[in-house]
């Protein structure tokens, strides 16, 4: 199944965001002393926790606990629901109040809680913006990337009933008007959360927007999702971290909130909600604890490897799927759910090793796309035809006589080359290549 | 010194002159070059198709054809580093610009007066690690290097990419064509990289795309 390229607006929209976020990285990281010190410690931190992820959880679980959290363990997407929706009856929930969670969109839950009549109202702008459209987020840090001005200003101005000027400024101020409401009604608020410290019992949330700061201390109750391979030892692991995650994903030293949560409001304290339920999610997580792919778990979501891949850049976010997009996506998405259920993401790459390069945690994102095209073929879920080919031309090729029988037979055939397979694939927008009169064998 | 010299498939079979233009350049360095002729190709389309077993088979005739004792040289990043880092058997593999600047090699100044752009292909790059090799040897030929907007951005080949990702792989190349059109000749070490970019050149009238052993050896012009 081959991507498409976006349409022209759509395209011109993603190739300027995607080219902000990865030139304000390069530059953040041109500013650190020694940043290529500072990956390999993050990975370091990051595999520490994935290699013993169980001890991690269970100290993690206990702080919590211990600071008048609750935790709710999920294996799978449906469980998780129904963990959230059941905490949301529980308190006789009418309205839900989001921060961005990409966890959320992945295990389905704003329609899961809809369906069961509460309202689900989204509160980061560019999430907004996508509940508005009937869209699904296209980049895991800039959902609405492929949103022009003019497109939100539609948008609002359908909410508001009035006009709505497409400047930023406007735009943003129409955006917290029709969300005040919001905060001020919500009985609970959902968010995501970008790490869990085990020492303390904290999560950490990275927000630029403050949405997350009136979700998480207005409502009655806080549900965080969290996937369960987010934890982190140590406070000082999570400062080593959030030294990479802002700077490899917008380019900032830091982002305009990280908010340290731990546990729900004490005596004495004016606010944070009266219940902290962080949910578990492992939602095949387990299934990446084998060999190579465990280092996957370490993507702390900064979006880096999506703004310099130039796949993601032509095809958008929605090409992969409603949820993981880009290098993290292909990589991620097929081990989640199945090679079976998504045997064309390991391909959606051309291999040039941008993303690998770009990861602060140091993931070799397209060394797993070539373990995952390995195992298509080690599963048997490519066609039969393909693996006939390369099972043919590796026999001929790998003697040199029908090498030289095959390539003098491939010359006389050539001009039949563009009529079918990935000749005429290829032919269809390029020139087939000459085939040399004379080899290079013969003439050497 | 002694090397030997890997055509590659691409190079035997649809840049020739290439080769022999990579052959010439190692020999005016003072090499001896060698032609091991039960070489066919490294097996990388296999390899990286998922398909294991087929790149086994290509890289047990690669070892049935060339010394491990002996250097390769190659006129493909690529290439190269399919040999340095995917087989079973420990080679000193080195693309082609990269080893002749490790000798102190002094090509002859064929591009006077030319203005010329480098793609940095993409394994090459950040597989191999080389980048300046190329340019300096580019600039010791008289060539005065356009920089790119984006030289390391992939010209969309990507092997069995440019068939299974059609419309993405030609988007890429009028990208990295139009990136060069300000120079006189885009130049790529790499066969995969310029057998993509020629072929949607000739389609769209874009830059000129030349390989660096010939820009090297007899010019860009």
């Amino acid at each position: 199944m081959s991507f498409p390229v976006l349409d022209e607006h759509r395209l011109a929209a993603t190739d300027a965001a995607t080219l902000r976020l990865l030139t304000g990285r390069e530059e953040a990281w041109a500013q650190l002393d020694d940043i290529e010190d500072l990956r390999e410690r993050a990975h370091t931190i990051r595999m520490t926790a994935i290699d013993d992820l169980d001890a991690h959880l269970d100290r993690f679980v206990a702080a919590l606990e211990a600071a008048g959290g609750r935790a709710h363990r999920c294996a799978t997407a449906e469980e998780a629901r129904a963990t959230v929706l059941r905490i949301c009856v529980d308190n006789g929930a009418k309205l839900a109040a989001k921060s961005k969670s990409m966890l959320s969109e992945e295990i389905g839950l704003n329609t899961a809680l809809e369906a069961a009549g509460i309202d689900v109202v989204e509160t980061d702008l560019g999430e907004y913006i996508l509940q508005l459209a009937g869209d699904h987020p296209v980049h895991i840090i800039a959902p609405a990337i492929e949103k022009t001005a003019d497109d939100v200003a539609a948008l609002l101005s359908a909410v508001d009933g009035a006009p709505v000027e497409p400047r930023l400024e406007a735009l943003a101020q129409a955006a917290r008007r029709q969300l005040r409401r919001v905060f001020e009604q919500a009985d609970v608020g959902v968010t995501g959360a970008n790490f869990a410290v085990c020492e303390t019992g904290s999560i950490c949330l990275v927000t630029n927007e403050g949405n997350g700061g009136l979700v998480t201390a207005l409502p009655r109750v806080h549900v965080a999702l969290l996937g369960i391979e987010r934890v982190v030892p140590t406070l000082d692991d999570l400062s080593v971290l959030l030294q990479l995650l802002a700077r490899s994903g917008t380019g900032q030293t830091l982002t305009t909130y990280t908010r340290l949560l731990t546990g729900p409001r004490r005596k004495g304290e004016d606010d944070g909600p009266e219940e902290l339920h962080v949910v578990l999610v492992d939602n095949g997580r387990s299934n990446l604890r084998r060999g190579r792919y465990r280092e996957m778990l370490a993507c702390i979501r900064c979006g880096a490897c999506l703004n310099v891949c130039p796949v993601y850049r032509k095809a958008g976010g929605g090409a992969y799927g409603p949820v993981y997009s880009g290098p993290m996506g292909a990589v991620l998405v097929p081990l989640l759910r199945g090679l079976e259920r998504e045997p064309h993401l390991p391909h959606a790459s051309s291999l040039c090793g941008a993303c690998t390069a770009a990861c602060p945690v140091k993931i070799p994102l397209h060394e797993l796309l070539l373990d995952l095209r390995r195992d298509l073929v080690g599963e048997g879920i490519v066609s039969r035809s393909e693996r006939l080919a390369f099972t043919l031309w590796s026999l001929l090729w790998s003697r040199p006589a029908l090498y030289r029988l095959s390539t003098a037979l491939g010359r006389l055939g050539r001009p039949l080359g563009a009529l079918a397979g990935p000749g005429r694939t290829w032919a269809a927008g390029r020139a087939l290549p000459p085939l040399a009169r004379r080899r290079y064998r013969d003439r050497a | 010194m002694r090397v030997q010299l890997f055509a590659t498939c691409l190079g035997d079979l649809v840049f020739p002159e290439a080769v022999e233009d990579a052959a010439a350049l190692l020999r005016a360095a003072g090499c001896d070059v060698e032609f091991p002729r039960g070489q066919t190709c490294c097996g990388q389309p296999a390899f990286n198709a998922g398909h294991r077993r087929a790149a086994e088979r290509l890289a047990h005739a690669f070892a049935r054809a060339f010394s491990p004792d002996l250097p390769i040289v190659c006129p493909s990043g690529s290439c190269a580093s399919m040999v340095a880092h995917r087989m079973p058997v420990r080679y000193e593999v080195w693309e082609l610009s990269a080893f002749l600047d490790s000798i102190g090699a002094e090509p002859l100044a064929r591009n006077d007066g030319l203005r010329l752009a480098y793609h940095s292909s993409c394994h090459l790059l950040r597989e191999l690690g080389v980048d300046e090799a190329p340019r300096r040897l580019l600039a010791r030929t008289g060539a005065e290097l356009v920089p790119l907007a984006r030289p390391d951005l992939c010209c969309g080949f990507g092997g069995t990419f440019s068939v299974r990702q059609p419309e993405l792989s030609v988007a890429m190349a009028d990208d990295k064509l139009a990136d060069g059109g300000r120079s006189d000749a885009l130049v790529t070490a790499d066969p995969g990289c310029l057998m993509h970019l020629q072929a949607r050149a000739a389609r769209t009238g874009a830059a000129r795309v030349v390989h660096l052993a010939t820009a090297l050896a007899r010019g860009a012009a």
